[in-house]
């Protein structure tokens, strides 16, 4: 061992023989702490762990699974538990599984001198994956890529089954998994489960330096029954943590007083019923996160849009070819087309093409498995629909097969609409989305039909389609003018519609009034031209990429405080 | 237990999920089966999943990502606040590859905050310095050079200006982030070996004034306290300080007190501390001073005051009395905007009879009458005899990881060890110690950092070496005026020669410099740290500097050899060899650490606090000798060696015998009338802007905490102006909008964030973003020289996008 006294190997007297530029060099790229310092290196064995008394005693019996536990006024806010979760996992550069937000508010106090004062309130709060005992993840996904461990309740991704059409992350309320660009598949939390079987504590709560977080375990019903009580309200509720008392031998007491049962300013639990307790001993209080009444533009999705306006045209055109007669063959195929198309467009939404096949795997709780299921079905009874024509035994089944094209349509788009729906936003209930994706096929099979067909009929059925779907899409403008200090998923939709997406929305608007109203008008009243009839459908094209682009922009689902 | 656990469904889950974690955990909960095998359907393993295996990691860290499983661990102390926590570096053939908090290391006990755990990130940026940099005339770019002719450079451009203008000409400016040995090479070869005098660091930024107060008080520059005193106070009072935020760790140590202690916090703004306090006083901005005359007046005045240790150990306390006589209660709440109550309230908490420690940094630290202000604190301190107790004392808590270090050793404010450099004896005795001529040591003082400033301003400074700070970035008023007409930017290039030494070229100081000096970091060079409870801790070279990055302490060799004085540090060969030579220096002193062997006792004790003298050592080694076992620690704190392992002799504190530094061995009060600020609020400038620390992820001008992925995502991404919400409703401005702040010197623009923690009339601004000190007010303490950061007159408006809209 080199003692650290001795200087670099350059004699000062005989500057011929090295310079003391080279000799400083060398030494600055020799690594010596391990040389030097070997007494760490020597000790193998794990000290007690200082977290023994934030693990349960034992594992989770039937009815039971490991949860998180977050003691809210023990939380500083000091973010330990991000970069703890960062390293100790060793995730990708800027990954982590856990973040921390704030949450503001006031509070009345009774003030010393007579009278009340008004006092700020501030609430940090660690959040990671629920685990939820209805994991919207889970539910969601097309290829079975998430397992609820059937003993601990963990809620594990299969990183190796993903195929990355983060489909997830719009199933789940608390924007848990992330997807990874470079990787091509989402990652999330997985409750540190190797370490909880060793006996170890999770890497979040190993770092908090304030003990703020624990693993408990929780039973199963009582999530149930305290989340989808009546009493329980989206939004800011107050209700009682149990009561727990303790035994003496422990330093802290955990005896809770009236605390909230779910964050305020966050997600219902009743959708996927987090296991995370969150408990404190100070009053419920109305807090907001800080962006409370500052939506963001959300991700537009592009080969959704492409997918879902490309399907839904084919469809629409499909189903308008069996209503104008025998000339239908070039509509017939280029329905065709756009349907192919958009089916097309799908697969680059997806990290990991090449493991889509499994995408029906998931059909008995996943929307998505279902849309593609009956998107497929679509596309192979619209094959069949058009290859009639030449195949004799079919010829004869024309009302057959046009019934049994409509039910399959019926069933695509309803699975389509589902998809979002099913998210349990507000914006994409059923009642948005319906009304658009319906409405799309209806506008554009006319719109279809028109450019290859410019008829009267056609161009009223587009103007009617236009004007019905208009008024479904501008019912949620009502949302926006609200003098309440509280913002509602829709009203936050309305905002970015009309601000930060002002332009796009322009764009939609004006599309659909040049391409579905103005001119199927001029086309219904004389002057049918073909290039004036294909000009409507490129705009009420346009018009319909829009509104999808907006449709995903400016969903503003209720989320974690940041 | 067992029965309760017998019961299923909601009765049972309640009593296991709490009630059973008092009972001895098993070593494993629950079996970790082996994945199912996959199928056809279903891939449960594969290449993507084996990136996340953990596996255990042993070293005693528990599981570890597989891939980064370490064969060697060793502790070092971490190298960005003062809190100086011992962090765990996993390596691989020497080379470090992750990191975890040391559970064994007494400051910290196994946690960091999220700068620590990042600490290694920063070293792999990609804007390090590789090579030195020398600005081509022709091109006016940095252009890479070689050492050899940067430090040629180097030398003649000094010497050069050294002959023309004198040796007052030429100033550094040096940081508290560089290890003890360094600063010391560096004030020594400055002053003894390079015949310069002005010298400052950014140290004077954060902690002059503790240094300047303590020295007036207690006879040296000593904080008396120990971190256990954050477990054993009873009232613990904060002012200006929010340790959730800037010193995390600590506030772990103030939520392990079993004691139910009263918590208050003395800041203008409901800080994350404030909130968890159990008295919070918003007091006016600067009114610290005349609240705290205002809470003595009222001990006095009822007798709530350690009338044996007033006798016996301060001076000046009739005097004292007297001056607090005109703080009235009223008068006082007038001046801070509290009430009566609220201030007679934390006077009682503070009284005799119970453990009480005060605490205060850079709210106290910043401000145009700080060293009296933090004097305040310290009086009460005395008044209550809250010192050399357990759970007491008037405790500065620094700010950067070696501020301490540098008050001491740096050569820069006192002469090596804690000296005077205009005491003959102390000269005699470090030019003995060093062998020198004492000829060598100056007498006088050197300029402080404004005062540099202002003489590059004048033109009577010509050269100018920046070593570790940026204060492009930092330095307060950048904007115009700032020195009579010169706004901070255009005041370097004033300079005939600018040198910055750093680990990036591209730091908003080092993209000014005529030569850039690639400095090895934290973590590639070898060295001693001094927290905030004079804990000295080491630094290890665990990663290869980039290219030909050398540690500060090689460049200082360098330069020495190239000046031509490389004689006079011949036994400055290695870091231990210098901090051998400091021990010597220390001898005698209150900072005497000669019963330090050398860095292996570092290692092995979790750091050693001074002093600790030869005959403290002895005596502790006389104490116990070589495995015995150690009754007053918990077992996760074993150490192999027992010297210190006891909880006594590892967090020890000062003043336990009432004996202070001062020459009668007595603590002074010391007090001053309150002056008001300089930059007031007026119609046109109407708000107070607070400026401060942003979050525990950000570290000053962000030049190492800012390449970290996920340190970045850990802040806001853009600047945020915080705006008490009546203000906000006032000046039509919504959480979101844009607003133009400005005051006299300066203005920026902001997104609002309206929050009712900070009051109607204040706004607040992070020091992390270069453009809020483009507002601040130059003003400066007249005792320490520190710059009044926390304090000027701004306005706000919306900008002409909020406007049309």
């Amino acid at each position: 061992m080199r003692p650290l006294h001795q200087a670099a190997p350059w004699d000062g007297a005989n500057p011929g023989a090295r310079s003391l530029v080279d000799a400083l060099l060398d030494e600055q790229r020799q690594l010596t702490a391990v040389e030097a310092f070997a007494r760490a290196h020597e000790r193998h064995e794990i000290t007690e762990p200082h977290y023994r008394k934030l693990l349960p005693a034992s594992a989770p019996r039937p009815g039971e699974q490991y949860a998180f536990e977050v003691d809210l006024d023990k939380c500083s806010g000091c973010q330990a538990c991000v970069t703890a979760c960062h390293s100790l996992n060793g995730l990708d550069d800027g990954e982590a599984w856990r973040e921390v937000g704030t949450l503001f508010g006031e509070a009345t106090m009774p003030c010393e001198t007579g009278g009340n004062r008004v006092v700020p309130l501030q609430q940090t709060v660690t959040t990671a994956c629920h685990h939820c005992v209805e994991p919207g993840c889970l539910e969601g996904c097309p290829v079975l890529a998430y397992d609820k461990d059937p003993l601990t309740g963990i809620v594990r991704h299969l990183d190796d089954q993903c195929i990355g059409c983060s489909y997830c992350i719009l199933k789940c309320p608390y924007d848990v998994p992330k997807y990874s660009e470079a990787r091509g598949i989402v990652r999330k939390c997985d409750l540190c489960h190797g370490r909880l079987a060793a006996g170890e504590a999770p890497a979040c709560v190993q770092a908090c330096p304030n003990e703020a977080i624990r693993i408990s375990v929780v039973c199963v019903t009582d999530v149930v029954s305290t989340f989808r009580s009546a009493s329980v309200e989206a939004g800011v509720k107050v209700g009682r943590c149990e009561s727990v008392t303790a035994s003496s031998s422990l330093s802290d007491s955990l005896t809770f007083s009236p605390a909230p049962v779910w964050l305020p300013d966050s997600p219902s639990p009743r959708i996927t019923l987090p296991t995370t307790r969150y408990v404190s001993k100070k009053p419920a209080a109305d807090l907001r996160a800080a962006d409370h009444s500052l939506p963001k533009p959300q991700h537009p999705h592009w080969p959704l849009i492409l997918m879902l306006v490309l399907t839904q045209a084919g469809i629409g055109g499909l189903l308008a070819s069996r209503f104008v007669g025998t000339k239908s063959l070039p509509l017939e195929l280029v329905s065709l087309a756009f349907l192919f198309a958009g089916l097309t467009a799908s697969v680059f939404h997806l990290g990991q093409p090449l493991k889509a096949w499994r995408v029906w795997l998931g059909w008995r709780t996943s929307w998505l498995s279902r849309e593609a299921m009956a998107l497929n079905a679509f596309a192979g009874a619209a094959t069949v629909a058009v290859a009639a024509r030449w195949l004799p035994p079919l010829t004869n089944y024309y009302l057959l097969i046009t019934l049994s094209l409509a039910a399959a349509a019926l069933g695509a788009v309803f699975a389509q609409a589902m998809v979002y729906a099913d998210t349990h936003r507000a914006f994409w209930s059923l009642r948005h989305t319906a009304p658009r994706f319906f409405g799309c096929v209806l506008l554009l099979g006319p719109a279809l039909a028109l450019a290859l067909q410019p008829t009267a009929p056609i161009a009223l059925a587009l103007l009617l389609a236009t004007l019905l779907k208009l008024g479904c899409e501008l019912a949620v403008l009502k949302h926006a003018d609200s003098d309440s200090d509280r913002w509602t998923q829709l009203r936050r939709t309305a905002a970015l519609q009309t601000d930060a997406l002002r332009p796009v929305f322009s764009v939609r608007l004006l599309a659909a009034l040049v391409g579905g109203v103005f001119i199927p008008f001029t086309i219904a009243t004389g002057t049918a031209s073909s290039a004036l009839a294909m000009s409507a459908f490129a705009v009420c094209l346009l018009g319909e990429l829009a509104e999808r682009y907006l449709f995903f922009t400016s969903v503003a689902p209720d989320k974690m405080p940041v | 237990m067992s029965t309760t656990l017998s019961t299923q469904g909601r009765e049972g889950a309640k009593a296991r999920s709490h009630e059973e974690l008092c009972a001895s955990a098993p070593s494993r909960l629950g079996v970790e089966s082996s994945p199912p095998a996959n199928t056809l359907f279903r891939q449960w393993t594969g290449p993507l999943t084996a990136d996340l295996v953990r596996a255990p990691g042993e070293f005693g860290l528990g599981q570890v990502p597989a891939r980064l499983k370490p064969d060697a661990t060793t502790t070092m102390v971490c190298g960005f606040c003062s809190t100086g926590c011992g962090l765990n570096v996993h390596l691989k053939d020497g080379q470090a590859v992750n990191l975890s908090a040391t559970s064994d290391y007494p400051v910290n006990l196994g946690m960091a905050c999220p700068k620590g755990w990042e600490a290694l990130t920063p070293l792999a940026a990609p804007d390090r310095a590789t090579t030195p940099l020398l600005r081509n005339p022709a091109t006016g770019k940095l252009e890479p050079t070689d050492w050899d002719h940067a430090m040629q450079v180097f030398t003649l451009k000094f010497k050069a200006i050294m002959d023309q203008h004198g040796p007052e000409s030429v100033a550094f400016l040096s940081t508290g982030q560089i290890c003890t040995e360094e600063m010391a090479f560096l004030g020594a070869l400055w002053k003894f070996g390079m015949g310069a005098l002005h010298c400052d660091s950014n140290t004077r930024q954060c902690m002059a004034t503790s240094a300047v107060a303590y020295k007036q008080s207690f006879g040296f520059d000593a904080p008396p306290f120990t971190y256990a005193d954050f477990e054993e106070s009873d009232v613990l009072v904060f002012v200006g300080a929010n340790p959730c935020v800037a010193h995390p760790i600590m506030w772990q140590r103030v939520l392990r007190n079993r004691r139910n202690p009263e918590i208050i916090v003395l800041d203008p703004r409901a800080t994350e501390t404030a909130l968890a306090a159990t008295q919070h006083l918003p007091l006016a901005p600067k009114s610290d001073l005349a609240l705290l005359y205002g809470v003595a007046h009222l001990l006095i005045q009822n007798g709530w005051v350690d009338k044996e240790f007033l006798a016996a150990h301060t001076n000046g306390f009739a005097e004292f009395a007297e001056f607090v006589r005109e703080f009235t209660p009223d008068a006082v709440a007038a001046q801070s905007g509290l009430t009566v109550g609220q201030i007679y309230r934390l006077a009682e908490s503070v009284k005799p009879g119970k453990r009480v420690s005060f605490w205060w940094t850079m709210g106290v630290n910043q401000g145009h009458e700080s060293t009296r202000t933090a004097q305040a604190v310290i009086n009460l301190a005395l008044l209550g005899g809250h010192i050399g107790k357990p759970g007491t004392g008037a405790n500065s808590i620094t700010g950067q990881c070696n501020a301490m270090g540098s008050r001491l050793f740096a050569n820069v404010t006192s002469l090596l060890g804690g000296h005077d450099f205009a005491n003959p004896e102390h000269r005699k005795k470090i030019a003995t110690t060093l062998n020198i001529p004492e000829s060598v040591i100056p007498m006088k003082p050197s300029l402080a950092y404004d005062q540099i400033l202002q003489g590059v301003a004048d033109g009577k400074i010509k050269g100018l070496w920046v070593i570790a700070t940026n204060p492009s970035h930092s330095w307060i008023g950048k904007g115009r005026d700032g020195y009579g007409d010169t706004a901070f930017d255009t005041l370097l290039a004033k300079l005939d020669f600018l040198v910055v030494q750093d680990m990036y070229h591209t730091t908003d100081t080092a993209l000014r410099a005529d030569l850039v000096l690639p400095a090895a970091g934290w973590g590639e060079k070898e060295g001693t740290l001094i927290n905030s409870e004079r804990r000295i801790g080491l630094v290890k070279k665990v990663s290869r500097a980039p290219g030909e990055a050398l540690a500060d302490f090689h460049i200082f060799r360098l330069i020495a050899h190239y000046w031509g004085c490389g004689a006079m540090f011949t036994e400055w060969t290695s870091p231990e060899a210098v901090f051998q030579i400091l021990k010597r220096c220390s001898a005698g002193q209150p900072c005497d650490i000669t019963g330090i062997e050398d860095y292996r006792m570092l290692d092995r004790e979790g750091g050693v606090q001074w002093p600790l003298s030869k005959e403290q050592y002895s005596v502790f080694s006389n104490q116990c000798s070589v495995g015995e076992s150690a009754p007053e620690r918990p077992s996760s704190l074993k150490t192999e060696h027992c010297l210190l392992n006891t909880s006594s002799r590892s967090e020890r504190r000062l003043f336990a015998d009432g004996q202070f530094f001062t020459p009668d061995r007595k603590a002074k009060f010391l007090f001053d009338l309150p002056r008001e600020a300089a930059d007031k609020p007026c119609e046109e400038f109407p708000f107070i802007l607070l400026t401060g620390r942003g979050t525990s992820a950000q570290w000053h001008t962000l030049t190492r905490t800012g390449k970290s992925d996920i340190l970045r995502q850990l802040a806001p991404s853009e600047l945020l102006l915080e705006l008490n919400p009546d203000d906000a409703r006032r000046l039509r401005l919504r959480a979101g909008d844009t607003a133009r702040v400005a005051s006299r010197r300066g203005e920026l623009t902001a997104r609002v964030h309206v929050t009712a923690t900070v009051r109607p009339g204040q706004v607040y601004l992070p020091m992390h973003d270069a453009a809020t000190n483009r507002l601040t007010f130059p003003a400066f303490d007249p005792h320490s020289r520190q710059p009044s950061y926390k304090f000027c007159a701004v306005s706000v408006h919306r900008t002409d996008k909020e406007t049309r809209r």
